[in-house]
């Protein structure tokens, strides 16, 4: 079963939150993109609760530079603070991913049909995307184009590898994984000439619980429609 | 990122070779410094020997505390465990009219009560005799009697503690020498220090391992809360409830991880509270943050509320990347001593400028990172952090890098080749006969530092704010090859075309200086030479050239005549980087009168002048030199390069005319 799409998305401005400093507001970003901002990017693109993105390996095009912003971010109670964020500027990336079934979503097994998903996903990519694509945060925004994986030369290609400290990986949700939980991953990333290679989700080995969370489910008839049905009308 | 691992391992790694009775000391965790004014003596069993006003030096104390007692503020300070100010260690305070701070009001006797019982808790957790004496003496609630009957502390008429202190009673009582301003006595800080016998030699309780390890143990048991750490992913590890402030100074409440902030959005959505957005092991915390302290103390520079740091794990020396070349230099021979000498004929070949600046200069930044080279391992990595705060509670990390140390020195030279540029250095020279100083301006080649940038790009009396972030644009050009910012280069060129807008003339010098640095920086490509380019045939340099032949022609001629006035060129040059055709016509038409003159008292110079003159003309191309338009600033580097040129050739024409060389007058300052 074809699966696997490449693009590249591009951006002027992207944040990819330290946990370390976002609880203080001073946000400053990961070097690189996270499991979980290139998986929200790839579903920003197509995405059905059917299936689940899988991103298999990113490369980075362009250099890691940072820039600084001062930002006066809104208060609960009303009025507003002040702040520095850390960005990445100019970043570029060529993500390779591929898409799973969400084999606990039993209410949406008649919606596993060979070659749908994929064709309408080469699609969504070809016009960059069905919905805002966005790097990390919802303000720095990206763009989407359909692209041949290792194509072109990036900053890293001749370099060794660099690797970075434990960093956050993902969120498993409880649709994805089927227990009634929500926890954080975090793994150690290698870049190596450019690319870094993520590991499955499942093979994470650092986690932790954060708290109980119920997925939603799908109900024909009433959270979702057939396609025919939608057409009588 | 990894810089709170990195900040773990450097104090891993220096702790070996650090003391902490040092004016910058690595604290061990759960302790901070505090400057204390009276130590108080106390013998094995708890009573009162002696006590005494600490001098300024001696004043740094290290102190053991909690988490909440070292970020401590507002009006309900939680007290420390063991040496505290004396509404917290004192059981009389009250009994002297001691006044608590006002959020204690309420219960006046709170302070005291608390800071007894946490050191109750923990003599009893672990009985060190010294920490026994101290509970012991306490508990007599007799320290303030005590200080008074020795002479330490001051009481008026009522006999209670004074409200107004005045210049002689500081005088009289030492202990009081380091209140400031309004401050009472209430604020004074005591310290302890127990005297067991013979056997113990040192008395004081800050560089006792024994007892900071006791704290330290005591306080970790503590504890209770435990979770996952986010740093070294490792589960089940005591947590840090709140972070360590103090970073920058000892009065910065600036924190940079904060912990529970509920005012905001800023972990609200998925997680319903801050535990659960991130946890930090206390170990690993405390470590950091005391590694960062003790860095930016040792080796941070600091702008305003920017502090930029640069260290290697290991703690060998690096240079600091916002200092101009020459500062870079007379650090590095500071703290390496002798430098090794380069290989000369690899900076021949290598160097593209072979001019004598030019050689000399490479020969030197050669021989600078040479010497660091020698003493930095291949796996020694450099860190380059950034820190800023936009409000006084929370600090943001602006910039970080992490480099190979080679990495960092290549780039550290490819900036300071790249931007290197003659500038006016004062030198002092002593003399040893007459044990005497002159400070001399030398011109020397050197990059310029982003403060010297700033300077000269905003004027003197530039705001900390501009400087503060000139600086942090600049630091992205040194570590990361990013361009030099073109409005910064503008502005420079601006400034320094406009000689009327500065005080004294080694000011505007400095200033042409810094724009040609910057202006041959951010553009490497057609590599512009220190020194003067005879061939180069660009609009621009030559125009500047002949501005600088007429500049000097006129002061020659002025000079002659006794004249003290500005020279025409000097006048108008910045009206000539706007409209150079026409204003040469009018400056060439106004030298006339002067080579009159030195016509009939300086014939060779005149004639040496003249063939200059027709050269420089020579080199234009027609079209160009008849267009008016606006000069870049490619005009300064040739201007600079003719006057340094002329200013050499000087000494030899003067030679033969037997007078005093007037270019010295010139640079004396006017």
């Amino acid at each position: 079963m074809r699966n696997a799409i490449e693009f590249t998305v591009r951006g002027v401005f992207a944040m990819f939150t330290d946990p370390l400093t976002k609880l203080g507001g001073e946000k400053c970003s990961y070097q690189v993109p996270t499991y979980e901002a290139l998986k929200g990017i790839t579903k920003s693109i197509y995405w059905k609760p059917t299936l689940i993105w899988v991103i298999d390996r990113v490369r980075i095009m362009n250099p890691i530079q940072t820039q600084t912003r001062g930002i006066k971010p809104l208060n609960y109670g009303g009025g507003n603070d002040l702040a520095i964020y850390t960005f990445l500027s100019k970043v570029e990336y060529q993500v390779q991913a591929h898409f799973e079934w969400n084999e606990f979503r039993e209410e949406l097994s008649a919606d596993r049909i060979d070659g749908k998903h994929y064709e309408m996903a080469l699609r969504a990519v070809e016009r960059g995307g069905r919905q805002d694509v966005f790097l990390g945060t919802r303000d720095c925004q990206g763009y989407v184009e359909p692209c041949k994986f290792g194509s072109g030369s990036g900053e890293y290609d001749n370099r060794a590898e660099i690797s970075w400290g434990l960093m956050f990986h993902g969120f498993d949700y409880p649709d994805e994984i089927g227990k009634p939980e929500f926890r954080a991953r975090f793994w150690i990333p290698k870049m190596e000439k450019g690319v870094i290679n993520f590991v499955a989700p499942s093979e994470c080995e650092v986690r932790k619980f954060i708290r109980e969370m119920h997925p939603k489910h799908f109900t024909e008839g009433s959270t979702f429609r057939n396609v025919k049905e939608g057409m009588d009308q | 990122m990894s810089w709170i691992q990195e900040l773990n391992k450097t104090y891993d790694k220096a702790l070996k070779g650090v003391s902490i009775q040092q004016d910058a000391p690595l604290l061990p965790i759960c302790h901070t410094t505090q400057n204390a004014h009276i130590e108080v003596t106390l013998d094995g069993s708890g009573s009162f020997l002696r006590a005494r006003a600490l001098s300024k030096d001696e004043r740094q104390t290290v102190i053991p505390c909690t988490e909440t007692s070292a970020s401590r503020s507002g009006r309900k300070p939680v007290s420390h465990p063991l040496a505290d100010k004396l509404q917290y260690v004192a059981g009389d305070f009250l009994d002297y009219g001691g006044e608590v701070t006002s959020g204690y009001a309420d219960n006046p006797g709170d302070p005291h009560e608390s800071y007894l019982e946490l050191l109750q808790a923990w003599v009893k957790n672990d009985p060190q005799p010294k920490t026994n004496a101290v509970l012991r003496y306490v508990k007599k609630k007799r320290l303030i009697k005590d200080l008074i009957a020795h002479y330490v502390l001051p009481v008026d008429s009522k006999g209670k503690l004074p409200r107004t202190i005045d210049a002689e009673l500081k005088k009289k009582y030492p202990a009081l020498s380091n209140l400031v301003g309004k401050e009472l006595p209430d604020s004074i800080f005591i310290r302890w220090a127990v005297e067991l016998g013979t056997g113990a030699p040192d008395a004081s309780l800050s560089n006792d391992r024994n007892i900071l390890d006791s704290w330290i143990m005591f306080y970790e048991n503590s504890k209770e809360k435990y979770g996952m750490c986010f740093v070294t992913g490792a589960d089940g590890v005591l947590l840090a409830e709140q972070h360590p402030a103090k970073i920058r100074n000892s009065g910065d409440k600036a924190k940079l991880i904060s912990s529970n902030d509920t005012s905001g959005f800023t972990f609200r959505g998925r997680f319903l509270d801050a535990d659960q957005a991130c946890g930090v092991g206390f170990e690993v915390s405390q470590k950091a943050h005391n590694a960062l302290r003790w860095l930016i103390q040792r080796q941070g520079l600091r702008s305003d509320d920017l502090t930029v740091v640069s260290w290697t794990t290991s703690g060998k020396k690096i240079p600091s990347p916002l200092l101009n070349t020459q500062e870079m230099i007379d650090q590095a021979l500071r703290e390496l001593g002798v430098l090794p000498t380069a290989d000369e004929s690899e900076i021949a070949h290598g160097h593209p400028d072979n001019s004598d600046y030019g050689q000399t200069f490479a020969l030197r930044l050669r021989k600078m990172v040479a010497g660091y080279t020698v003493t930095l391992g291949p796996t020694d990595g450099v860190i380059v952090m950034a820190l800023d705060s936009a409000t006084p509670g929370r600090m943001a990390i602006t910039y970080y890098r992490e480099l190979t140390g080679s990495e960092f020195l290549t780039r550290l030279q490819r900036w300071h080749s790249k931007v290197a540029w003659p500038l006016p250095l004062s030198t002092k020279d002593t003399f040893t006969d007459t044990e005497s100083t002159r400070v001399r301006v030398v011109w020397i080649p050197c990059a310029p530092s982003p403060r010297d940038v700033a300077e000269s790009a905003f004027g003197r009396r530039i705001t900390e704010k501009l400087m503060k972030a000139t600086q942090e644009r600049m630091l992205s050009c040194i570590i990361d090859n990013a361009p030099v910012p073109q409005d910064l280069v503008e502005r420079c060129i601006h400034r320094a075309s406009n000689r009327a807008g500065f005080k004294n003339n080694i000011e505007w010098q400095k200033a042409i200086g810094i724009a040609c640095a910057l202006y041959k920086g951010s553009n490497n490509e057609r590599s512009y030479s220190m020194a003067l380019e005879p061939e180069r045939r660009s609009r621009d340099y030559l125009y500047g050239r002949l501005l600088a032949i007429a500049e000097h022609i006129e002061a020659r001629a002025l000079y002659v005549g006794g004249e003290d006035r500005d020279t025409n060129a000097a006048k108008l040059m910045q009206r000539f980087a706007d409209h150079p055709f026409s204003t040469w016509r009018i400056i060439e038409g106004g030298l006339t009168p002067y080579k009159t003159r030195l016509q009939s008292r300086r014939a060779p110079f005149l004639h040496q002048m003249k063939v200059l003159l027709d050269d420089v003309h020579s080199l234009f191309v027609t079209a160009e030199f008849n267009s008016d338009n606006r000069l870049s600033g490619e005009y300064l580097l040739g201007y600079h390069c003719q006057r340094l040129e002329l200013r050499k050739k000087a000494d030899v024409v003067e030679d033969e005319d037997k007078s005093v060389n007037i270019n010295d007058n010139e640079e004396k300052g006017e």
